[in-house]
């Protein structure tokens, strides 16, 4: 029983007890009170009639006449005279029966035992006998009932106070004490938040010294996070630019190129420094790199602000900048050029930077997009001071079939549930299964093939139809679960947490399924979301991570770093990008990056996989860096224990 | 009662309205001592007493088993009025306690060796019940006596050997065992005993208000405690 629950009972306890005790007690003592004064009563009266009988000289009309005259004056219920043999002489009693209005089983409950009033009478010498008297006692039990019922409403009114009283005191108690409790959860389940300091000053103390470890950790996470910010920008960017360098940008833009959830067109631009060589001697080398900088800075603002974005210097004098997202390209490289005209003014006209735009399907290769890329820049180069060429591909015909069809396509395969769920193993350094990757599947045309996410899911996030797919992949995942007792994680959609329906239709799916399957079940989000939608995410945990569902990141990189609010998320788990694994075992700078990642994760209770690993090399490079599992196409072709 | 001998009748007339009065509570406690005492009882309160007193409850204790030996009544109430007669030295309350009323238990009547009119009666009363005498038969008497050519205040015990017949008198003025017709200077006032009163409470209700509104409430738990 919980405390607040028990004093509430002791409360009621005493409360009743107190009530129903007072009330019997007075009423009894009332009783005994008003039975005394009846019996003495009878008795005083009976010696002073007796008393004036004695006198009458054994005339038996005048003493008849006497008690007549007794017994019609005050309130009798009956008058005796017997005579010394016990015959009765003359008597009087209540013709009609008294009244009572108290209640049947009050009178039960309290009888009356009111003895008559005896008494001696004599003639002189002469025995005359002796008088038996009872008063009236009807009026007893009427007095009693409302005396109980006054002292019941009285000890009820104090009753009813109190147990306001304790409400209110017990209501300022509970706040605090919950506030702690959730407090204390949050930090189990990798929440670190801090709360108000109640009143109360034992909760207080409690509260303070929850506060205190919370902001400790908070600090240690902080100064770790600063030393992995310090660390990325050593390790993995250009020097002189602060941005990624070549290969920390070929390996972000493949991760990018990858992933299910990006948008199905995108967009690349190259940047290139004419005549860098000429540029340093005519200018000299400050100007030159003044100039590389300028450009940076008007690079750098995309991916600062637009997440998904990435940014990178590929060599010397080319640039390079990810938008993914369709149709922005054009409206972007020209905004940067403009940029680029106004920032490079300054050191002169013989300055100028060519730039080739792109936006391609994202479906291609990454030789594809730098070859288009490629061209354009060199057409590009061929003019002077600032100059864009912008390719477009064409819409590709399955766009040309038209949006409306699409979500048709897409909504009919979810509610006929044509849809599976494929598995990808995630091990752990011995080899075993720690859970499965379940990505969702769709067969959009009934007699076709299944087709995978990266072909329909942008489309079904245009549509808002990703929630509808993301429970599916749940319900999928819950039943094969439920069947072979493995675990299994399926992705969300950041988009369908917008969805304001999703997290309670997640909380339903998994709550109707048994406990055991629901502990095999974790919901994955990629990184941009827990900084984009990071309230959602909060409360996807306190909803479904009591159940047992577990809560983990997909796709997380250096920008881990920069949620401030990590800790306060409450995860299980983080998957590290392939753009930050893949290479590691050739790079002792990213190997030290991931250590210090993995280090500061486990500094939440966070466990940290890698994701995308095609290396044996890199596995173990990883397993070095201490990870706790690894998936990719390595993993999968590994011998693993069932 | 006797301490109105030394008083004038005037005084004795007014004084005996509020003893009257007074008399219904009293009448009520009679009952409540079931007659009859505890021997040993007696004896174990006697020891604390003087050895005169001791000798003196033994003694009366003895006096009370010889009466209930003797088949007639009338001898029973000749060897306790006797008893008590010879015994007990008439003395005022208020020489013997320091109290103008005060009503002795036995016990404490022995130990004084002196006792008023009605520690003869409470005394005797006791006694005849120990031997035997059904409470029916005895009554206490408020009596005005004609004592040395004044009326007084008194009290005697009247045995009534049938309800209807003429009671004989236990007096302590007179020792000698007569029929009411022969005492011209006793005349009755009012009579009570402990038969049939208050049935269902008893003397012993701890805290009963009754017991505790009487002026004889001491006597009378001190006689029980002493095992009358």
């Amino acid at each position: 029983m919980s405390l607040i629950r028990q004093i509430w009972c002791l409360v009621l306890g005493a409360v009743l007890a107190s009530v129903l005790g007072g009330v019997a007690v007075s009423t009894w003592s009332l009783r005994e009170l008003l039975q005394t004064q009846a019996q003495l009563k009878n008795a005083d009266n009976a010696n002073a009639l007796a008393l004036a009988l004695s006198q009458q000289k054994g005339d038996a009309e005048l003493m008849s006449l006497l008690i007549s005259a007794q017994f019609d004056a005050g309130a009798y219920e009956s008058v005796r005279w017997r005579d010394a043999g016990g015959a009765q002489v003359f008597e009087r009693h209540l013709e009609t029966p008294q009244i009572s209005h108290a209640p049947g089983w009050f009178v039960a409950l309290l009888p009356l035992e009111v003895a008559a009033g005896v008494a001696k009478v004599s003639d002189g010498w002469k025995s005359a006998g002796e008088i038996e008297l009872r008063g009236q006692t009807g009026y007893v039990h009427e007095a009693l009932w409302r005396a109980t019922l006054s002292t019941a409403s009285w000890l009820l009114l104090v009753g009813v106070v109190t147990g306001v009283a304790a409400a209110i005191v017990l209501s300022r108690l509970r706040r605090p004490l919950d506030t702690a409790v959730r407090q204390a959860e949050g930090v189990t389940q990798g929440r670190f938040e801090t709360v108000l300091e109640p009143r109360v000053p034992e909760m207080r103390k409690l509260t303070s010294a929850m506060n205190t470890m919370v902001v400790r950790t908070r600090q240690m996470f902080e100064a770790q996070a600063e030393q992995l910010r310090t660390l990325h920008h050593q390790l993995l960017c250009d020097e002189l630019t602060g941005l990624s360098h070549r290969r920390q940008f070929v390996a972000e833009l493949n991760s990018a190129l990858e992933r299910d959830d990006g948008p199905l067109r995108a967009g690349l631009v190259l940047l290139r420094l004419k005549d860098l060589q000429g540029l340093n001697q005519r200018l000299g080398h400050g100007a030159t790199d003044q100039a590389l900088v300028a450009i940076a800075q008007a690079l750098r603002v995309y991916p600062e602000q637009v997440r998904g974005c990435l940014a990178g210097r590929l060599n010397g004098s080319d640039f390079a900048l990810w938008l993914p997202a369709p149709n922005v390209v054009g409206d972007t490289a020209q905004a940067l050029a403009d940029a680029l005209r106004a920032g490079l003014q300054n050191l002169g006209s013989g300055v100028g930077v060519a730039l080739g735009a792109v936006e391609l399907m994202r479906d291609q290769p990454m030789s594809a997009w730098f070859a288009a890329a490629d061209a354009a820049l060199a057409k590009a180069e061929q003019g002077e001071g600032v100059v864009l060429e912008l390719r477009e591909a064409p819409p590709s015909d399955e766009v040309a079939q038209g949006e409306r069809a699409w979500r048709a396509l897409i909504s009919d395969a979810l509610a006929q549930q044509r849809s599976r769920l494929l598995e990808f193993p995630l091990i752990g350094r011995d080899r075993q299964v720690l859970h499965l990757e379940c990505p969702l599947q769709l067969k959009l045309n009934p007699v076709g093939e299944f087709e995978p996410a990266a072909r329909w899911l942008p489309l079904a996030l245009r549509h808002r139809l990703s929630a509808e797919a993301d429970l599916q992949a749940l319900a999928l995942a819950l039943q094969a679960s439920q069947q072979d007792r493995r675990p299994r994680c399926v992705n969300v959609a950041p988009a369908s947490l917008n969805d304001g329906s999703f997290i309670a239709r997640a909380r339903e799916l998994v709550q109707a399924a048994p406990s055991a399957a629901r502990r095999q079940i974790g919901l994955e989000l990629a990184e941009p979301a827990a900084v984009q939608h990071f309230e959602a995410l909060q409360e996807l945990g306190r909803q479904l991570r009591p159940l047992g569902v577990q809560l983990g990141l997909e796709h997380a990189g250096a920008g881990l770093a920069q949620i401030d609010r990590l800790f306060q998320a409450g995860l299980d788990y983080v998957k590290l990008d392939s753009a930050v694994v893949s290479g590691v075992s050739a790079d002792v700078a990213r190997a030290a990056f991931v250590r210090s990642l993995v280090v500061m994760l486990r500094s939440l209770s966070l466990k940290v996989y890698a994701e995308g690993v095609t290396d044996a090399l890199d596995a173990q490079a990883l397993w070095d860096c201490e990870l706790d599992g690894i998936t990719g196409p390595w993993a999968s072709a590994q011998e693993i224990k069932p | 009662m006797s301490r109105f001998v030394t008083r004038s009748a005037a005084r004795v007339r007014r004084r005996l309205r509020p003893a009257l009065a007074a008399l219904a509570c009293v009448v009520g406690l009679w009952s409540a001592l079931a007659w009859g005492w505890d021997r040993e009882r007696l004896t174990e309160s006697a020891a604390k007493l003087s050895p005169r007193t001791q000798a003196a409850v033994r003694a009366m204790i003895q006096m009370a088993e010889r009466a209930a030996a003797q088949p007639d009544e009338r001898d029973r109430l000749t060897t306790v009025n006797d008893f008590f007669n010879q015994r007990v030295a008439f003395r005022d309350d208020i020489e013997v306690w320091g109290q103008i009323d005060y009503w002795a238990t036995p016990l404490e009547m022995l130990d004084k060796g002196a006792g008023d009119c009605e520690d003869y009666a409470i005394g005797k009363y006791m006694s005849l019940l120990a031997a035997g005498v059904p409470q029916s038969r005895l009554r206490m008497v408020y009596v005005r006596a004609q004592f040395q050519g004044r009326p007084q205040a008194h009290m005697v015990l009247a045995y009534y050997p049938q309800p209807e017949a003429e009671p004989l008198i236990l007096d302590n003025i007179n020792p000698e065992i007569r029929a009411a017709s022969l005492r011209p200077d006793l005349t009755p006032v009012f009579s009570f005993n402990g038969e049939g009163l208050w049935s269902g409470v008893g003397a012993t209700t701890a805290g009963n208000p009754l017991v505790r509104l009487s002026l004889w409430r001491d006597l009378l738990a001190k006689a029980k405690a002493e095992g009358f």
